[in-house]
């Protein structure tokens, strides 16, 4: 391979991380939009109380299981 | 002394560009996320904190807003580290 043949093979997995870096940050700002809403319903405080925490991270964990479910679902009915 | 245009090696002067354009890329993709990230919070904590806009910002008001952008940023905190830290 010449060096140019290596530059573009390493300039598109540059890319492709890029892209999936891009993805997982969307994927955070996305679920924290949801579980915001779901778990803070009162005036932000000064710090979390435990169970407004809790709530937090079971949305973010319930969330991704309901995104696997629905892909699984789709799927079935193809 | 031009080593750049008449270097023999111009694989040297298009690996620089490489690496140059790769961080450009990656200093937009940056930017482009912290703005996203910073109109979430507007659009949150509007929500949260004006609730009957007035002819200026209460303290109330305003020390609601410190609070909510402190928790929002926690808040994602908590779930960037639940979903990428400990495996269940």
């Amino acid at each position: 391979m010449d060096p140019s043949q290596v530059q573009s093979a390493e300039f598109a997995q540059f890319l492709a991380q890029e892209e999936q870096r891009a993805k997982v940050g969307e994927m955070v700002i996305k679920i924290t939009n949801v579980c915001w809403d779901k778990c803070i319903t009162g005036t932000p405080g000064s710090k979390f109380s435990s169970s407004e925490s809790s709530c937090l991270s079971n949305c973010a964990r319930r969330y991704m299981d309901m995104s696997l479910l629905i892909v699984k679902r789709v799927q079935n009915m193809q | 002394m031009d080593s750049f245009s008449s270097s023999p090696s111009s694989g040297s002067n298009s690996q620089f560009q490489s690496e140059q354009l790769k961080n450009q890329l990656k200093a937009q993709l940056a930017q482009a996320y912290i703005e996203q990230f910073m109109e979430t919070i507007s659009t949150k904590c509007f929500d949260k904190c004006i609730t009957k806009p007035g002819s200026s910002m209460s303290g109330s008001e305003s020390s609601c807003i410190s609070r909510c952008v402190d928790r929002y940023i926690e808040a994602t905190g908590i779930i960037t580290s639940t979903l990428f830290s400990s495996p269940h």
